[in-house]
This record gives C-alpha cells, structure tokens and sequence, in this order.
C-alpha cells in the first residue's frame, strides 16, 4: 500500500463505529507506521471506529506501563535492536568498537528481562500484539559481514529465549518474523535518511508490510472449515480407473511429491480439526484400495463423507455440506479439473474453488503455504479433535432413519441420555466462548462479534452473566457447543449475545438453554437481542417455533408462553457449584 | 497523466483532508493550523511517493507552501532529474 492510499482510507472511513482503541507502542517515532497500522485496521474492522493512540518517542518502558492505566484493546509492541541498547541504532553516537560488545549483551540481556515483566503486567489488560525487531544490526561487530560474530549470535540468541517464553502464552501474539522475510526483503527495510531527519527508521515499504501483518495479526479472521478434495491427480498422481490402485503415486520416485506432501498438509489439518470431505468421479472400490495401501499417508477415517460416483460434483457438495451442516463460503473445494471448477463454482459461488497444480511442484508448494494461511487458528481446543467424530455420528443416525424431519425422532432423543453442562462461571481464559461467538453463523442471535478486549469488559460488568453449554450423550461428546451472555433487569432477563455449533442442532439444546435461564434466574421475561443476518436462519426458525411469528428486532418472551411452546426436553442438566453469580 | 498542480494536490488532499482545492492552492505553514513537524514530513514523504523523487535534507526548510512545493518540482535541475514530472 501507498502511503497516499493509506491515508485515504484512514479520512474516508466514517466514524460512527464502535470504538475500538488501539495502542501503538514502540521507541521510535511511529510516522507513517501508525498511518498503515490505522488504513489496515479500518480494512480488517470496518464497523468499528478506530483509535490508535502512540506513546513518548524513546520511551518503551514507559509506554508498556500505560497500557496498564489506559487498557486498550489491543496493545502492538514493535522492539527494535535499538530499543534494547541506543549503540544497536545510529541516531545515538555511543560508541561500537570491541570493548562495548559486552557491555551491549549484558545491557540487551536485563533490558529484554524488564521488557518481559512489564509485558506480563500488561497482557493481564489486554491482548498483546509483539513484533521482534525487524530491522538490521548495524556493522558494529568485527567481523565480516558474511560473517557471524559471538557476539551478534548472543544477542539473536537471547531474543529468541525472550520471545519463545511468550510464545504459548494466548494474551501475547507473536509477528512470524518468517512471513515478514518473505514480504519485505530485510536488505530494503532501514532508510537512514528518514531515521537521521526524522527518527522513523522504516522505508515506506517496509512500514506498510509490518503495518498489514500487524493488523491480520489483530484481526484473527475466522478460518475455513472444511476442504472437499478430488482423487485423481490431486490426492494421488495418475487415474486410478485407469492404472488400478498399484499405479497411482505420490513420491519422489515417480515425480510426484506434490500429492504426497498435499496429503501430509490434509492429514494434520484434519489433526487440527479441520473438515475434510472426497468429491471424486471414480468407482468405490478402485478408491477403497488405494486407501488400503501401507503407504497412503491420508488415512481414510480423516475423510467424510466420500462422495464417489458418477454424479455431478456440484451434486456431491451439496451432500456433504449437508452433513457437514456449514456453509459454502467456509469450505474450500479442490479439483485438477477446470471444467469440474467451474461447474461447481456456478452451483455454490460462495465455495473457495482452487485448482490442483498437477505436475507443477512450485504451485503445489504454494497451494499448502495457500492452505495454512486459510485453515490457520490461533490454538487447538479439545472441541476441534470432537468435530469429525459428532458429525459422523449423525450423519449415522440420518443413514439409520433415526431423525424425522425436524431432527432427532422422540424415541431417539428419549434414549440418547443427553447431558448438558451449564456453567455460570465467568471464564477469561477460555478462548472457545469467543471462538463460537466469532464463528458462529447460522445459530448467532445477532451476529455480534467481540475482540478478546471488549468480550473480557462485558464478562467483568457485574450486571452481567455468561452462561457456557456443553454437550454429550451416549455417542459420544460434543464439547463445549453454546455460549450466552446477558444481562439482568429487574424480573426480565437480557440476552445480548447466543452462539451455538451447527453440530448440536436438532438436540432441543436451544430450548434447554431457554428453560435453564428461566428456571436459574426466576425471571418472568426473557428480552432477546435479536438481529436478522444473512445466515442466522436456523435461530430465526426456533424463534419463530417459539413466539410463533417472524421474528423481528428485540423480543420478548415471557416464561409462560415459552413453556407452551417448548416440547418435552430429555437432557441431563450438570451445573457445576462454583457459579460465578453473586452480582447479577 | 494529471499536472503537477493536480498531483500535488491530490497529496494535500491526503494530508489535509479538511482543506477544499482553492485552500490548497494557498496553504502554507503559516496558514494551516494541522501544518505541524508529523503533517510536514508526511506531505513530504507522500509527495516523494508521487512524483518518485528524494528530497535533499538541505532544502526541506524552504517547502513551507503549496506555491514553494510546486516551484521545487518545476524547477529544473528536479526536471531534469525526474522524467516523471513532466
């Protein structure tokens, strides 16, 4: 982006969002950084507002402390080399030469351990964004520069202890200094001209980039979830109708790599908890036994549903989103064939169609770097390793007949001893609340979504309550499958916010989630916060099952009526004792 | 491809969007009240971006006004140096 285009953006973008503060803290003077930061932002945030507010030039200790007095939601810490010791920059005329090397590692070694006590202070407030230095060490050691020095390797080393020691904490995201490398070249990153006059050390390049990362890094887009796959010359090389199951291949022998490095990336996406589901034109059997040879490195329970046969490939999506009960534009199809790209894009325009780079291995690399960026997450919850698994069970129940046409049969969901666990205890940590919240579309009330900032304020009101769902029955467990979040008023009980996975409908979870509040709270009302979206219609059609009219806007339910309505529930209910309750 | 004037304008316009085309024309430091040190080296550096060229530190002082900024990049050693601008 040009420095131009981003400050277009930033006077272009209206203003009447909801406030979202940012601080940008760094020991230089941020320029034109915080002007990509803040075009950036507005991109990634367009209904909020966005405030970004910098620190004292020079003063990074300084700036850490304030997020603690000032809390943001989001705090980015950039730290350059001459940040830890002013001899590592050259706006400060300190003195190189080898009897300061020491000096500098020692100074950089308790410097970086100060850093790192104010930033756990700080992530106790709000979430932090870091970003490692990205600028060279200037040729202040003796050697050549082809050359790595002791003393240059001491210094990397101890910003690599500090900066795995925040690695897995989920309050400090880290920048991935790799991706920077790929996008801005580290030669063409420092224009002394700017720092000398100005004391902003970025090219203009370089700030945009760091500028975009930041902001993806804040951002935390919710990812894909699911990836229908072809077979033939995509998950193996060759048409196994055509050389049988021996013939295909996947390996450097055949010059085939590219399969078998695509079926390492799906095999641990499906680790992850990713979906993934076969639309191939093949007979079962060719398919089966290529599945059963010793070195398929996919094995075939990652898969469901496969889809082989004849029919159109736009007709074997349709099933499994079916099953998967998820929408187009969260799925990603991957076929060799253009012609079979296109006649599925027609039938789903929302589906992510990509083709497979048959014979072309720089492609194919590309495709899985494509891959990660589009099924990457933050962390792996134990509800991501539940998914495949619930899904298959059922799909199972459909096969068996078991479900009438509004979900399970009476006599099924009579049998299938659910139980439900309904936890009142306010939770910051558990970042699978947010997670529904956020990805959660068709059972969403409004579509709100929340930044780990503003969803930790709303739990901290004390007139507020969050209310945590999680599932199991005798096939099996669902996890934690619901999130509520409300406020009390006297006798009427809020709803402000309510997520449910697709993967526990039709249980009358929904209306247990209802009753439960009912009965918890004794309030003779419940007031949801309902907003229409394009996709919340599952929730709008158990709106309406229950107030028996379109919903529409803020509605009220009274006890009474909801208890007309609601048809027999069979659920277990487990309501752990340490409910976090005691203001609402 | 738009004039110079036009072009410097644009970058006003990016810097100082509270300012119309014909308070442009006359902005200068003394002027415009937003015209601070962040302002001036960011309407530097934008003009830089648009008509490809570098700035000696030495003449930054004298870039105090629309009119100054537009005669520095017609003049003709810039010109000369710098195919873009014509």
């Amino acid at each position: 982006m040009k420095l131009i285009e981003a400050l277009n953006i930033i006077s272009k973008t209206p203003g009447d969002g909801t406030p979202m503060n940012v601080a940008l803290i760094c020991g230089f003077t941020p320029l034109h950084l915080s002007a990509f930061l803040h075009a950036e932002l507005n991109k990634c945030f367009p209904d909020n507002k966005i405030i970004l507010s910098t620190g004292l030039y020079g003063d990074l200790l300084g700036n850490l402390n304030a997020i603690n007095e000032n809390k943001p939601d989001a705090a980015v810490v950039l730290i350059e080399w001459a940040d830890l010791d002013a001899r590592l920059g050259t706006r400060q005329l300190g003195g190189w030469g080898p009897r300061h090397l020491k000096s500098i590692c020692d100074r950089v070694s308790s410097y970086l351990a100060e850093v790192g006590r104010r930033l756990d202070q700080a992530s106790a407030n709000c979430p932090i964004y870091l970003c490692l230095p990205t600028l060279p060490l200037p040729p202040l050691f003796h050697t050549y520069r082809w050359q790595a020095s002791n003393p240059e390797m001491q210094l990397r080393g101890e910003l690599f202890s500090f900066a795995s020691r925040f690695s897995n904490n989920s309050r400090i995201n880290l920048l991935n200094i790799q991706r920077l490398d790929h996008l801005s070249p580290p030669s063409e990153r420092l224009d002394v001209k700017s720092e000398w006059e100005s004391g902003f050390p970025f090219s203009i390049p370089h700030a945009s980039v760091v500028g975009e990362l930041l902001a993806k890094l804040i951002h935390n887009p919710p990812g894909m979830k699911g990836l229908i796959t072809d077979l033939d010359n995509t998950l193996w090389n060759g048409i196994v109708g055509d050389v049988g199951a021996q013939g295909v291949h996947w390996d450097l022998d055949h010059h085939s790599q590219s399969h078998g490095i695509y079926q390492q990336f799906l095999r641990t996406l499906s680790e992850e908890g990713a979906l993934l589901g076969i639309a191939s034109k093949n007979d079962p059997a060719n398919v089966e036994e290529v599945f059963q040879r010793a070195d398929i490195l996919l094995p075939k329970n990652c898969l469901f549903p496969c889809e082989l046969g004849w029919q159109s490939k736009s007709r074997s999506i349709g099933r499994i989103l079916k099953i998967w009960n998820i929408g187009a534009d969260s799925v990603v199809f991957i076929d060799d064939s253009l012609a079979e790209i296109a006649e599925v894009r027609s039938a789903y325009p929302d589906i992510k169609c990509i083709q497979f780079p048959c014979g072309d291995h720089r492609g194919a690399y590309k495709l899985i770097e494509h891959l990660r960026d589009l099924f990457g997450r933050r962390s792996i919850s134990q509800e991501d390793a539940l998914r495949l698994n619930s899904i298959r069970e059922h799909a199972r129940f459909e096969q068996d007949g078991q479900n009438d046409e509004n979900g399970f049969s009476e006599e099924l969901l009579r049998e299938m001893k659910a139980e439900l666990t309904l936890s009142f205890v306010k939770d910051e940590r558990d970042g699978r609340l947010l997670d529904l919240l956020n990805k959660t579309n068709q059972f969403n009330l409004n579509g709100k979504r929340y930044t780990e900032s503003s969803w930790q304020d709303y739990m901290h009101r004390p007139d507020t309550y969050v209310l945590a769902v999680s599932y199991k029955d005798r096939f099996g467990l669902l996890g934690k499958i619901a999130v509520l979040a409300g406020r009390t008023d006297g006798n009427s009980l809020w709803v402000d916010t309510w997520a449910m996975s697709c993967r526990a409908f039709a249980r009358r979870i929904e209306h247990q989630c209802v009753k439960s509040l009912f009965d918890f709270f004794g309030a003779a009302q419940i007031l949801l916060n309902y907003t229409k979206t394009t996709k919340n219609i599952p929730l709008a059609r158990f709106l309406k099952e229950i107030i028996h009219k379109e919903p529409e806007g803020l509605l009220t339910l009274s006890r009474e009526s909801f208890l007309n309505s609601c048809p027999k529930l069979y659920h277990q209910l487990v309501i752990p004792r340490n409910a976090d309750l005691t203001h609402v | 491809m738009s004039s110079p004037r036009e072009r410097l304008i644009k970058c006003f316009k990016a810097v100082f969007p509270e300012l119309n085309e014909q308070e442009i024309q006359m902005a200068s430091t003394a002027s415009v009240a937003n015209w601070d040190s962040v302002a001036g080296i960011t309407l530097l550096t934008v003009t830089e971006e648009e008509f490809k060229i570098t700035v000696k530190p030495e003449d930054l002082e004298q870039l105090s006004s629309f009119e100054l900024i537009l005669d520095y990049l017609n003049s003709e050693k810039l010109v000369a140096s710098n195919a873009a601008i014509s």
